[in-house]
């Protein structure tokens, strides 16, 4: 029977924590930022790379390496914006934390910040998150008034301020690039790169972008070391991940779970099975930008390394479980519905290939499918992959050419009884 | 330079610089829709992909990259017409004729549209789409230009130019996804003076000049390159017409003078070529019943005559110019002046007029001096009067012949002095209040209907050619100059623009060293030694691009 | 233009970015919020004066995010999610009860202004689906039942 292991949810599944900063200092908050303190930021860039953190936003890059290509010497500020924008269908987990524990996040950013020389750090939430954005405000006004951030945060005269910043309803806001031209105060739409936020992020400044996850994880990797957060998994997938998991279980919920346990194990010991006594069908591991698993491709470590071997993506950790009586078109539908009213339009694979793409799904719900319209649907969803600015576009890709390779006798239900 | 490899052809590049924009300059075609030289690179259309079999580094690209967002890098190998490229500029084709209306039998555009060209020569020639296109709703943005949303392929030029060239901000992006669309806000109409460049890099016909719509289709317009006479700017252009009637002026890259635009009442100044009714069609000499047309011959031998009888010493004749003549037409006006009859009264009018003060450099592109020559006449030695009211006292102090060229100084106020002076000639191409003064006129030509040059504000000497045929009685007003020469007995070489331009050249510090071969239409800058307080630098003019 | 709390919100705002025009979407919801909702062109004209932009800019903007509204909402806004994982357990089935038992469809406003209905993208409760929004209070794991309940206590 696995169990989750508890490193950033060590509060949250604490029945009696109080989440106020003085609950958190009690829990044994903000010993790691008084530690990081005492380093010099290149030593923690280097701590950090050391443990092996990589981004548990979606694409999984190396921490510490990304950290490591910011500007130096430019003559300009430096920031550290973190990414809650979360949107990723299937993901529920970085609110889990900005909701109950966020002094443990905010350590994180603060630590941040203080690695790569950001004197004012934004955080950016998207728009509907309103429970999560009154919890981070109300935290950040305890921090001010403890005296914690201000002008005295990192040391006398070393200041460093935090602001919450609301999105306001894009899911490309959650791309790097596209959020910080909405943080600039403009339309989110992804930038071509280079220049690389690195080098001309935010207001054309050096700049790196975090996920909220990621950076819940420093005030532990700086408190028990590098090694200890490298031995939650196997080599170059450090660390424990919270996983979403959603849809036809009995226990969905998010878990906190090691790197070396099996999406199998996620799915039947910590999400209970399947609900109702059904049979599984597939799965989506990573979010629905992810490829789908069958039924019989389960048996897979989940983390990054293990799940690109299997042909699909760790993602943001969005585990979607369906079982033997979903409708698969349906799903598909409901996926590039959802790509299609979120793509921003300015490059022309995307923009006409998620429309044109929907339009063919829709047309085999409608009982109009056949052979030919579903070679179609595989050039024009395939033909997203690699030819867009940014990664919506293999995202849109994904999910259809996957659906269609592995599921095929599903859309053979949908094919029309007139001749083709 | 540095040197990367283009379909094994060595490209040189500058340090920093995109491979497609070398690629341009070395005359390899890469198709491309949104990329414009003159402002952000954005890489969103993604029709100019093409295979990096080589970064520099020895390992190839990944995937295919957008050569307009792409720094060269030396030993860089690139293949443009491999099939893999191929392929995606199939696909972006096709992914942009999904939603395009087949407007051509009724768009201006047809006939210079980058996306019929594109699809023909890039396009698989079928589609698979079987579903509805994407359709808008229709407005009136403005008086000059019309936009039809629906031929919209979101290249976004038209925004990033209201951006970051006119810095007017009116015109932007709405909406997202597949409904992306371009439009001004709420219902107000465009605002900038510079409309019209909007419509010219628009690749489709959403964007199309209104002044144009629907006369003529493209290709049946010749082109002859040219300048604006709008003012002294003298932005190159392209005057295109057909059967001798001009319908358009387009703008011509010049990087030294206007860069790739010009302004909307530039491009309006097309109208004047056309104008038919208030051209000087005949030689017109005054009698005692008024005004009656007369040859060539008669005309000259009532100027000598009279000239004859009069005997004017060399204060008593004065030559009234305006700045619309050309170099050439200016120094033969002072040589006919000096050297007919040894007069050195010569004037022109400049008001006082202000440099445009911008952080944009396309609005240094209009000048509140509306004539093309000012700098010409300063070069040539001229000497300028602000006010008429400078000008009356030449006209009566014994003056007995004046010779005006152009319409120079508002006649109306001149008039009663003019009319007492025994002897007014003017030469001009427009039959105006100076015709009514003058005892003989000669009709003239306009700038399209001869080849001459002009100086702009920066010092910049620029050669028109002939583009339309003007009435056959008139003359270029260099040639009727000669001919007034050689009444007088003026020894005179020169007959043809080249010859009185290297005279001019020879014979005047202004023009020294310069040299007529040289004068290819993109115009050649004056001597940087010579301080004309009337010259501009072309740099001071602006901060950005 | 806004309330006493919300001039001094909007000057609080603006001094947390380097340049005022980063301050537009938050200021929009502030504009949105002062406005019972949603945002008028005497909205779009001072926020456009305060964050020295184009109307132009902020019209693009709006039509941009699917948060800004530029129409008044009911009183109590639904925000009902069908995306993936709602959709697996039922979503779409929550969105179609509620809009046959308050007689409007996605996207519009009930006569009396008391409820509108909005049919989102995914919100972020997925394990907690089918999840809504109204106003800016999650409820989660709603069944028709407990949505027919939520929407006789909204008075």
């Amino acid at each position: 029977m696995i169990e989750e292991t508890l490193v950033l949810f060590k509060n949250i599944r604490n029945p009696d924590y109080d989440k106020s900063l003085k609950g958190y200092k009690k829990s044994g908050g903000f010993k790691a930022l008084k530690k990081a303190l005492k380093m010099k930021p290149e030593e923690l860039v280097e701590l950090v790379k050391s443990s092996g953190l990589r981004g548990r936003g979606g694409a999984g890059f190396p921490t510490g390496l990304k950290w490591s290509f910011m500007a130096k010497n430019t003559g300009k500020p430096s920031y550290l914006i973190c990414n809650a924008d979360e949107s990723e269908p299937g993901t529920c987990k970085d609110r889990e934390l900005m909701l109950k524990d966020p002094h443990q996040f905010l350590e994180g950013m603060m630590i941040g910040c203080y690695a790569i020389n950001c004197r004012h750090g934004y955080i950016y939430v998207r728009g509907e998150y309103f429970p999560s954005i009154k919890s981070l405000n109300a935290a950040i006004d305890e921090l001010y008034a403890d005296g914690v951030l201000g002008e005295n945060a990192f040391g006398k005269g070393k200041g460093l301020d935090l602001t919450v910043h609301t999105g306001a309803g894009a899911y490309i806001c959650g791309e790097e690039s596209a959020l910080l031209d909405s943080l600039e105060g403009k339309r989110g739409h992804p930038r071509v790169k280079p220049p690389f936020p690195a080098v001309a992020g935010f207001n054309a400044c050096p700049t790196t972008v975090n996920n909220v996850e990621t950076l819940t994880c420093l005030p532990f990797i700086v408190n028990e070391g590098p090694e200890a957060f490298a031995g939650f998994g196997p080599p170059n997938n450090a660390g424990t991940h919270l996983v979403s998991l959603s849809g036809h279980v009995n226990q969905p919920g998010v878990y906190e779970v090691r790197m070396d346990v099996t999406l199998k194990d996620i799915i039947y010991e910590l999400g209970g099975g399947i609900r109702n006594g059904k049979k599984l069908k597939g799965v989506i591991p990573g979010g629905s930008s992810s490829p789908v698993l069958t039924a019989e491709e389960i048996d897979v470590e989940y983390n990054f390394d293990a799940l690109s071997k299997a042909g699909t993506m760790m993602g943001s950790a969005a585990l979607m479980v369906f079982d033997e009586d979903t409708d698969v078109i349906k799903l598909l539908h409901r996926i590039t519905r959802f790509y299609n009213h979120e793509s921003c339009g300015q490059c022309t694979p995307c923009r006409e290939g998620t429309h044109w793409a929907r339009l063919i799904v829709q047309d085999f719900l409608k009982g109009n499918g056949n052979e030919r319209k579903m070679k179609r649907l595989q050039r024009v969803g395939g033909n997203m992959m690699g030819t867009t600015v940014c990664a919506l576009g293999d995202a849109a890709a994904m999910p259809i050419t996957s659906f269609v390779k592995k599921f095929p006798l599903e859309f053979e239900k949908y094919y029309t009884q007139a001749a083709a | 330079m540095p040197v990367f490899e283009m379909d094994g052809k060595p490209v040189e590049f500058e340090p920093g610089e995109k491979v497609l924009s070398a690629a341009m300059r070395a005359g390899i075609k890469i198709p491309h829709y949104c990329y414009h030289p003159g402002m952000s690179v954005v890489a969103t259309c993604r029709m100019c992909m093409v295979d990096v079999i080589d970064m520099g580094n020895g390992r190839p690209a990944p995937k295919l990259q957008t050569s307009c967002s792409m720094d060269a890098v030396e030993g860089m190998k690139v293949e443009t017409k491999n099939e893999k490229v191929q392929e995606a500029r199939e696909l972006v084709m096709e992914y942009l004729l999904i939603n395009h209306p087949l407007d051509c039998p009724i768009c201006d555009q047809s006939g210079e549209c980058v996306l019929q060209d594109y699809s023909f020569e890039y396009g698989s020639g079928k589609s698979e789409m079987e579903y509805s296109k994407r359709v808008y709703g229709w407005r009136d943005i403005g008086t000059f230009v019309a936009l039809e949303r629906n031929r919209c392929i979101q290249c976004t030029r038209c925004d990033r130019f209201t951006r970051e060239i006119t810095g007017t901000n009116e015109f932007g992006m709405f909406n997202r996804g597949h409904e992306l669309t371009v439009d001004t806000y709420s219902d107000r109409p465009m605002i900038n003076q510079f409309q019209g460049n909007m419509a010219d890099i628009c690749p489709v016909g959403a964007l199309t000049e209104k002044e144009f719509r629907f006369k003529r289709r493209a290709w049946k317009l010749k082109k002859t390159p040219s300048i604006c006479v709008g003012c002294s700017t003298g932005c190159n252009v392209t005057i295109e017409y057909d059967r001798n009637e001009v319908f358009r002026l387009k703008p011509r890259d010049n990087p030294e003078v206007n860069k790739w635009w010009m302004c909307d009442l530039g491009r309006l100044t097309y109208k004047t070529l056309n104008q038919r009714q208030n051209r000087l069609g005949n030689p017109l000499g005054k009698t005692g019943d008024g005004l009656q047309e007369i040859s060539w011959e008669e005309a000259f031998n009532a100027i000598s005559g009279k000239i004859k009888e009069l005997q004017p010493s060399s204060t008593e004749v004065l030559g009234l110019v305006d700045t619309h003549a050309s170099n050439e037409e200016l120094y033969l006006f002072k040589k006919l002046l000096k050297q007919g009859f040894g007069s050195d009264l010569l004037c022109f009018p400049e008001p006082d007029w202000e440099q445009p003060v911008s952080d944009f450099f396309i609005d240094s592109l209009i000048t509140s001096d509306k004539t093309p020559n000012r700098a010409g006449a300063r070069l040539l030695g001229l000497k300028g009067e602000k006010s008429v009211d400078a000008v009356l006292p030449k006209l009566t102090s014994g003056v007995k012949v004046l010779l005006v060229l152009g319409q120079p100084f508002d006649v109306e106020s001149l008039q009663v002095q003019a009319a007492s002076i025994p002897l007014v000639v003017n030469i001009s191409a427009w039959n105006s209040g100076w015709t009514q003064t003058a005892d003989v006129s000669l009709p003239g030509r306009l700038h399209a209907e001869k080849e001459v040059t002009y100086t702009n504000k920066a010092g910049r000497v620029q050669r028109v050619q002939t583009a339309i045929r003007a009435h056959h009685k008139t003359r270029p007003d260099w040639m009727i100059l000669c001919g007034l020469m050689e009444m007088l007995d003026v020894e005179n070489q020169v007959d043809s623009t080249e010859s009185i331009f290297l005279e001019m050249a020879d014979a005047e510090q202004g023009f020294k060293e310069l040299q007529w071969e040289e004068l290819s239409s993109d115009g050649l800058n004056v001597p940087q030694t010579l301080q004309d307080p009337g010259r501009t630098e072309v740099s001071e003019l602006s901060k950005t691009a | 233009m806004f309330s006493e709390e919300g001039q001094k919100e909007l000057e609080r705002l603006l001094s947390r970015y380097p340049f005022k025009r980063n301050a537009l979407l938050p200021i929009l919801h502030l504009a949105q919020k002062e406005n019972e909702g949603w945002l008028s062109e005497a909205s779009i004209k001072f926020v456009a004066e305060v964050c020295e932009v184009s109307e132009t800019h902020v019209e693009g903007v709006i039509s941009f995010y699917t948060m800004y509204k530029l129409k008044k909402p009911g009183k109590y806004h639904l925000q009902i999610c069908t995306c993936v994982p709602c959709c697996l357990v039922g979503g779409e089935e929550l969105l179609e009860h509620t809009e046959s038992k308050l007689g409007i469809h996605a996207g519009s406003t009930s006569d009396d202004g008391r409820f509108s209905i909005e049919e989102m993208e995914c919100i972020g409760a997925c394990s907690y689906a089918p999840a809504v929004i109204v106003n800016e209070d999650y409820y989660e794991k709603v069944s028709p039942q407990s949505m027919d309940q939520l929407l006789t206590d909204c008075k």
